[in-house]
Order: structure tokens, then sequence, then C-alpha cells
């Protein structure tokens, strides 16, 4: 029995020496995942100062979780960029939107010396302390997607993504000038305070009466079926807004069902499959397109650059919004099908 | 002959010495625990795991379970489960943001009710138990979606949002809240917090008569009863101490990262009785350890925070992590049984 | 041995339901006196014993301590005046050390104040003790119950009940669970016990060992007393039949009577 158990032990930890020496790229959409890209090309030139590009690690910690097909184009651009640029990354993000839990990686990124960080920021009171310990330790930190108005007061270089509030604003005047007088603002993550800030955009942009409507989306069925319920609650709304791929599925599939509904007008922010080709097929008017493989693409070309020759650029980098009707919603169809749009 | 039959003496008394030590539940706990930390100082010592951010760190993400961990182990040893600990952490977490920011109360009288509350429930999961007779893992089953529920529910007609906000500002930073969240030393307060919870939990347990009460309730509640022992009240203390240390979490939890959420806590019960076991208390109840517990609950954080400094894909986490669980539990058997047989 | 009776039952019924578990049974037990309660399974020993050990109270008829009435309310109260219970098998925790066991629920203590804790030095050796004054000779009191044999457990269980000062031991099937040998050992305790003084009831269902310990015997069939009977007047045969019922049971019980009303 104890030389089993032995045995056993030894197993284990050959298991494991070997699977921490495969490295490799690991494509796979996990819970908490994370990928290690090594360099493929030697670049052309090696830069006279500053690390050389097989050297340079940068972590990315969002609070995208695995089932949001948003978040897997960004990784693509992240993807993308790091096998581009010749570098490691490690992507990671917490199997829910918990903060506690992204706090907690962000700290143990930064323990690990990272050359660059690239974080995205759902919960400026959550994530503060651990941001600004990133920045206190002198790793350059990035931040992305979410957090555009704490961004430098936490000491991060630059920020990239798109103002929701503008965005937002955008999405009420298309849709005020399709008709829509009365909406609903369906939020599928609510806590996250760049969604609030879309709604209230939306708000301001259509002029008319908006009522905001918090999802879970965690069971599909009952998304559904509380939309359905909010729109009949509501008689006399001619529009719905949805935050994200994860509220307009349901939303779709809650209007599809034929009926007075039909008359509803819809409209998305960013792209999934189905509302692509809900936008081609007449379903729905246009969906904002936050182009966010642009916020997986660019920070790792920033930081990149960042650690060989120390150039980068200030402010906001500003990705979207960029619409996407029916006009041309056929060369972005094709795009999404490669994960990229 | 003399010096021989001495040496014998010697050699017998340090063997049982050694089988004493070997006997106690900690053992797979221990060796469990240096086995992870050899493995992950090999392999990821010179990437972050052996520098201070990075022991604080998991040290962090144990103590937060390991303060939920120690109670349940108790509980579990009497003989009961609690499975609505991580429904607690959810709704007590956004009871005290809701007293503090919509209602505007201070923090201390915030902090007192949740307190309150968090023992109520506890003495009403216990009570229920009691009263009916059925499996504590059904009542708190039960209880666990009852409180998520009403804590949604609640939340969402409070508020209308899910996630509460906005705690920080309104409780600033005086020396009450950083009882819960200052870095003395530079060591995050849950750590400091984890270490009383598990030496009180411990000299209960090994050292007062109210812990062999919860051996004895967990051994044979019956056996137990017939000698006088207040089996009732033991378990329904207990529950009591795992729905506050709940709360507490919560506490911490807010102040620190000032938010609640509803779903904080998801899983945590499962997570808790598993370090549980991992430390050597049965799942049969009557058997076990405050200091295991607490060891179980450090493995579980020092696995989940050290595989990101190893660089190896996280995807292999959940496997290590059931076969650490059933490998501490074999040894753990293995151990106990062979310091039993040699009784005579 | 016929001193004044520590414990008795005066026509106590006690019904669940519509079911009549005892009908109007009275017995004694006197000090330093083993009384033998025999009966087939469903005879109503068991709710007896519940009844003497304070877990139920009786619907009819009294119970007397020292010839006084009183009313148990719970275990707890029983043992609180010296009515100390032994279950079959469920005497002692195996899990726990024999120390821990000796002294579950009355733990010594020592201390400052309100801030008391467990004496195991106290502890260790008393139970020691007390185990060697059986016959039972221990290394390590510290190490599990389970390492002792059946009847090593539960003489260690009566042993404790008469160290804190049990008067009446109620012994539920004590030899049921156990084999030959191990039986003895608690039946050999049991004698030491009642020399010492303590008054005992033994429920058993095996005539064999009733009659080895045995001073008096009552018979309980379906919930009524068929008699109690000493020592002098029956012989193991015939408990037999009478704990059968049934025509053998009339008949033996009938010649009794007859033969004892002959002595009067």
């Amino acid at each position: 029995m104890k030389k089993r158990k032995l045995y056993g032990i030894l197993c284990l930890i050959a298991v494991l020496v070997l699977a921490g020496c495969g490295g490799g790229v690991s494509g796979t959409p996990s819970a908490i995942s994370t990928t290690i890209t090594s360099s493929t090309n030697t670049p052309a030139s090696q830069p006279s100062t500053g690390k050389s590009r097989s050297n340079i690690r940068i972590v990315v910690v969002t609070h995208g979780t695995a089932a949001d097909p948003f978040w897997s184009v960004v990784k693509r651009g992240v993807d993308d960029a790091a096998k581009e640029m010749g570098v490691k990354v490690e992507y990671r993000a917490p199997e829910t939107f918990d903060m506690v839990k992204m706090s907690q990686l962000i700290d143990a990124a930064v323990a690990s010396k990272p050359d660059g960080l690239v974080v995205s920021i759902p919960d400026a009171d959550a994530l503060r302390d651990s941001i600004t310990k990133a920045v206190q330790a002198g790793i350059p930190v990035v931040s992305i997607n979410s957090g555009a108005d704490v961004s430098k007061q936490f000491g991060a270089l630059v920020h990239i993504g798109q103002s929701e509030f503008e965005a937002g604003v955008g999405a009420g005047e298309q849709m005020k000038k399709a008709g829509v007088t009365s909406a609903l603002c369906i939020n599928h993550e609510v806590g996250n305070v760049g969604l609030d800030q879309r709604c209230d955009g939306f708000k301001k942009g259509l002029g008319g009466n908006v009522k905001v409507v918090g999802v879970e989306v965690s069971n599909p069925t009952d998304a559904q079926n509380k939309i359905k319920t909010a729109i009949a609650q509501n008689p006399g709304i001619n529009g719905i807004l949805t935050l994200g791929p994860l509220g307009s599925t349901p939303t779709l599939a809650a209007l599809g069902s034929g009926g007075p509904n039909d008359k509803i007008k819809l409209a998305t922010f960013d792209l999934s499959p189905d509302v692509l080709q809900a936008i081609a097929d007449g379903k729905m008017l246009f969906a904002i397109d936050q182009q966010q493989y642009l916020q997986g693409y660019l920070p790792i070309v920033f930081l990149t650059k960042y650690a060989e020759y120390q150039v980068i650029p200030t402010g906001q980098v500003m990705t979207g919004p960029a619409f996407v009707t029916k006009e041309n919603a056929a060369r972005v169809i094709e795009l999404s099908k490669q994960g990229i749009r | 002959m003399e010096a021989t039959t001495k040496q014998v003496e010697r050699y017998a008394h340090g063997l049982r010495i050694a089988r004493r030590v070997m006997a106690r539940p900690e053992l797979g706990a221990v060796a469990g625990l240096v086995l992870v930390f050899a493995i992950f100082s090999l392999v990821a010592g010179n990437r972050g795991f052996l520098t201070r951010e990075g022991t604080l760190n998991y040290l962090e993400v144990a103590a937060q379970l390991g303060l939920v961990t120690v109670p349940v182990a108790l509980l579990m040893i009497a003989g009961e489960f609690d499975l609505s600990v991580g429904a607690m952490v959810g709704a007590s977490g956004v009871l005290l943001a809701i007293l503090v920011t919509k209602y505007g109360w201070p923090l201390w009288a915030a902090l007192l009710v949740t307190l309150g509350v968090a023992m109520l429930l506890g003495y009403i999961n216990g009570y229920l138990v009691i009263r009916t007779g059925l499996p504590s893992f059904i009542i708190t089953l039960g209880t666990m979606f009852v409180l998520r529920g009403a804590t949604l529910g609640f939340t969402r007609l409070l508020t209308g949002v899910t996630v509460v906000s906005g705690v920080s500002a309104e409780v600033g930073s005086n020396s009450l809240v950083k009882a819960f969240t200052g870095t003395p030393w530079g060591v995050p307060a849950s750590i400091f917090w984890w270490l009383i919870v598990t030496l009180a939990a411990t000299w209960v347990l090994q050292r007062t008569p109210f812990g062999n009460w919860i051996f004895g309730s967990g051994g044979d509640p019956v056996a137990a009863r017939n000698v006088g022992v207040p089996v009732a009240r033991v378990k329904i203390a207990l529950f009591m101490a795992t729905s506050t240390s709940a709360a507490l979490l919560a506490m911490i939890q807010v102040l620190r990262y000032g938010s609640a959420d509803v779903l904080r806590g998801t899983s945590l019960e499962f997570q808790a009785i598993a370090a549980s076991v991992i430390g050597g208390t049965l799942l049969t109840g009557g058997y076990g350890s405050a200091v295991g517990a607490a060891l179980g609950a450090l493995i579980f954080g020092m696995v989940s925070q050290g595989i990101f400094f190893t660089g190896i894909n996280t995807d292999w986490f959940q496997v290590f992590l059931g076969a650490m669980l059933v490998g501490a539990v074999l040894f753990n058997r293995f151990v106990r049984r062979w310091a039993a047989s040699e009784a005579h | 041995m016929g001193s004044q009776a520590i414990m008795e039952v005066d026509r106590v019924s006690k019904y669940f339901g519509s079911v009549t578990a005892l009908q109007e049974v009275s017995m004694r037990v006197a000090a330093g006196e083993v009384m033998c309660l025999l009966g087939d399974n469903g005879a109503g020993k068991s709710t007896l014993i519940k009844i003497l050990s304070g877990v139920h109270q009786p619907d009819e008829g009294r119970l007397l301590l020292d010839g006084q009435e009183v009313r148990l309310g719970s275990p707890r109260d029983a043992l609180s005046k010296g009515i100390a219970t032994v279950y079959q098998d469920l005497a002692v925790v195996p899990l726990m050390s024999i120390t821990r066991n000796f002294f579950l629920g009355r733990e010594p203590t020592k201390g400052f104040g309100p801030i008391r804790w467990f004496d195991f030095r106290y502890a260790d050796r008393v139970a020691r003790e007390e185990l060697e004054k059986i016959g039972i000779s221990i290394r390590d009191p510290s190490q599990p119950v389970g390492t002792l044999s059946g009847g090593e457990r539960q003489s260690l269980a009566i042993a404790r009940a008469i160290h804190f000062g049990a008067r009446v031991l109620l012994l539920d099937e004590p030899t049921s669970a156990l084999g030959v040998r191990e039986a003895e050992i608690v039946l050999r305790y049991i004698v030491q016990a009642r020399q010492r003084g303590v008054g005992i009831v033994f429920i058993t269902h095996n005539v064999h060992h009733a009659y080895a310990v045995g001073d008096r015997f009552t018979i309980l069939n379906r919930g009524r007393s068929m008699g109690t009977y000493t020592r002098r007047e029956v012989d193991p045969a015939q408990l037999e039949a009478m704990m059968s019922g049934g025509e053998e049971m009339a008949r033996v019980s009938a010649e009794l009577e007859r033969l004892r009303s002959l002595q009067q």
C-alpha cells in the first residue's frame, strides 16, 4: 500500500512537470484560461535598448467570463498580437463576474513581475487597490474596455476602449431617427458601470421615455421569459436596446415569436453571429460595434513597444462606436465567422 | 539485560509517540501541503511564487476560504453539514452594503445588525435540523436556496441592482474599517482573522469539555445524549458559528473591495467541505481537526493561486485539485488504520 | 436481600396511539440486587427501560425512587438522580479515546474563573485506574476506545456509570451482541457491581445469561407482566417457556402459582 502511494505521487509530479514544460498555445475557451504564446518567428530587427521580444511577458486580466462571445473576440486580438509581436502573453479571467477573484488575479499577476499588465476596470472601488499596487511596483499598466474615467487616476498609461456614454448617445440618436419614442434598455450584467453608462447615454440620445431592465443571463430560457414579461408590462414601447450578445440573444428569441411584438424596433451593442444575421434579415436595426478586437490587439502592441523603446500613446484610444447596418452586414458576417468581429 | 530492556522500552515509547503523531487527522493535510509547496516552488519559484507578494497572494485567498472552513469543519465533526454558508456570505454582504449606502447607517451599527442577522439565521438552521430530524444536508440546501433567492429579491427591490457599490465612499477609513481592511506589517487583516479563528477553534475542540461534546455528538449522538451531553445545543451553537463566520468573511470582502454582490460566496460551501475533508475531517462525523481544516484551506489557496505562477494551462487546475482531494483522503485513512491496528 | 427498594414502578401503562406498549406493569429493584427483565421481542422491555431512564413518561401509574414518587423528565434528569442507562450498541463512541469516552458529559476541568479547560492529566489517570479495577489494563488511555473489545467496551460503560455515582443501573441487552467470552466479561462485572451495592435492572432475552447473575426475574409478555419470581422458584427452562407465551406459558405459570400458594 505504501509503495503504491509513493508511485502515485511520483506519477503526479511527473505529469505536472511535463505539463509545465509543454507550454504552447491553448485555444480552448475554459473557465479560467491561461494562454502562453511563445515566439514562432525571430523578429527582423533587434532593438538596441530595452528587452528582446522573446523575453517580454505580458499578463492580461479581464472580467470577461468564458461564456460571453464578446470576450473571445478580445482574446483573439490578444492572441494575434502576441503572435505578430513574438511576445509571451497570459490571459486570465474569473469564472463569474466576481470582483474579489479578479482582484486576486491582478495581485497574482503583479507578484509574477510581468513586463506589462492589461486590465479591464468594471468596478473601480474593488480594483483600485490592486491596480495602484501594480503601478507602484513599476509595472506598465494599460486599461481596456471599461473604467475610462478612472484609468488615468489609477496610473494606467493609456485607456483603450469606447466611451460608453457617447456610444449610448449615438445609439439613442439612431433609434430616434428610426422613429422610436419609448424604449427598454436591457442590462445583462448589473454592476458593470460601463453598461449603466450605455443606458444613460441612450436616454439622453433618444430624448424619449427609457426604462432600464436588469436581467440575469445564466439561464437563457429564464432571461427570455423575463424579457417577454418586461415587454408585456410596458405596453406602448416601440424600441429595445440590449447591451451585448448575452442580452440580445434572448431578446431576439422573445421578439421572434411573432405577434404584436414584431413592431418593436431592436438594436444592440456588440456583435454576435445571431445579431449579424438578424441585421441582415432586417429583424434588427443596427448593432454598435465596439471593435473589441482592437481592445485585445492594441495593448499588446503598445506594451511591447514600451518595453522596447519606452514609447506609448497617452489619453484614450477610442475603438468605437462603429455602426453595423444592413448595408455592411455581409462583410462583417464573414469576419465574425473568423472570430475577428 | 538491564540495558537492553531499557532500550526496548525507550524504543517502544518513541514508537508510541510517533504513532500518536501519525494518528493525528492533520497528517494528510501536512503531507499534502508539503507536496504542493514543493511542486510549486520547483516549477514556479522564480516566477513569483516564492516572493513576498506571491506568498501573501495565496495566503489571502486561503484566509478567506479558511475563515469559513474551520467552523464548517467543527460542524462536520459534530455530524452536520451547512450548505448555506455561501448564500450567507452573499446575504450578509448586501445587507451590510445596503444599510451603509442606501440608509446611511453608521458602520458599527450596520456591522452589529449584520452579525445579529447571521446568528439568527444560523440558529434557524440548527433549530430546523433538530426539530425536523431531517438530514442537515437537505435542510441547509433548502435554506441556501431560500437565502439566495431572498437576497436577490430584496436587493433588487430596494436598490434595483444586484451589485451594491459605493461602500468605501460612505465608510471612509477609520480604525473600525481598518480592523477588516488594514495591512499590519503589510499582511492583510483577513490572514490575522483566519489565524485567530483557527486558534480559537482548535483550543475549544481539543482542550475544552465543549469540544469533547462536539466529538461525542458526531461520533454517536444517542450515546452522548444518554450521558448527559446537550447534543441539540451543541449543534445549534455550531450552526450559529458557521453563519457568523460567513458574515465575517462578507464584512471583510465588502469593506475591502468596496461593494457587495448577491452572487458572492457561490460554491463556497463545497470548497469548505472539501478543504475540511483534505484536512482530515470525516464526512460521517466524530473525527477531525480545526488545524487540519485550516491547512486544507491553505492547500486550496496555494493551488488556486499558485497555478497562475507556473504558466501551466489552468485547465488542469481541477484535475489537480480532484487528485489532491482523493489522495489526501486515502493517505489519511491509511495512516489512521495503521495507527489503530497496532494498539495491542 | 429484600431491603427497601431503590426504584419501583407501580402499575405503569404506556400507549403509543392505539398500540398498548405496557399495561399495568409493576416491578421493584433493591440495592445490591440484580433484577432480570425478560421477554421476547416486542414484549415491552425497551419501553419499560425508557420509562425508568426518563426518555418516556408513563401514561398511567407511578414511578418511585426510595419510596418517593418522582417524575423523570429527561435522561439528564434521571442521570442526576443516580439512574444510569447503558444501551447495547450505543454505549461508547468508537472514534474517541478511552479518557474522552469515560468523562463524556462530565468532563473534569481546571482553570481560572470562567476560563476552564479539560483536565486531561486527572482524567487520564482516573480512567486508567477505573479500568484496572474491573480488570482491564490499558497502556494508553488516549487510544481510541475502538481498540477495546466489545465486552471491554460494555464494561467500560458500566464502570463509568458506577464511578459517577449511579445507584441504579439499567442495562439494555448488554450481552446480546457479544460472543460467549465477551459476554462472560460483562456478566462478571455485573456481579462485581452488585457487590458494590448498586441496584441493577438487566434486560435480556437470553435466559442463560439472566440466570447466571439474576436474583429475581420479571417476565413481560405483550406489554403485561407475567409475574416476578426468585431464583429458588424457577429454573431456566421454565423462564424460557414463560417468555415464549402461549399454552406452555400458561401451564408453567399456573404450576408456579400453585407451588407458591402451597408454601404459604
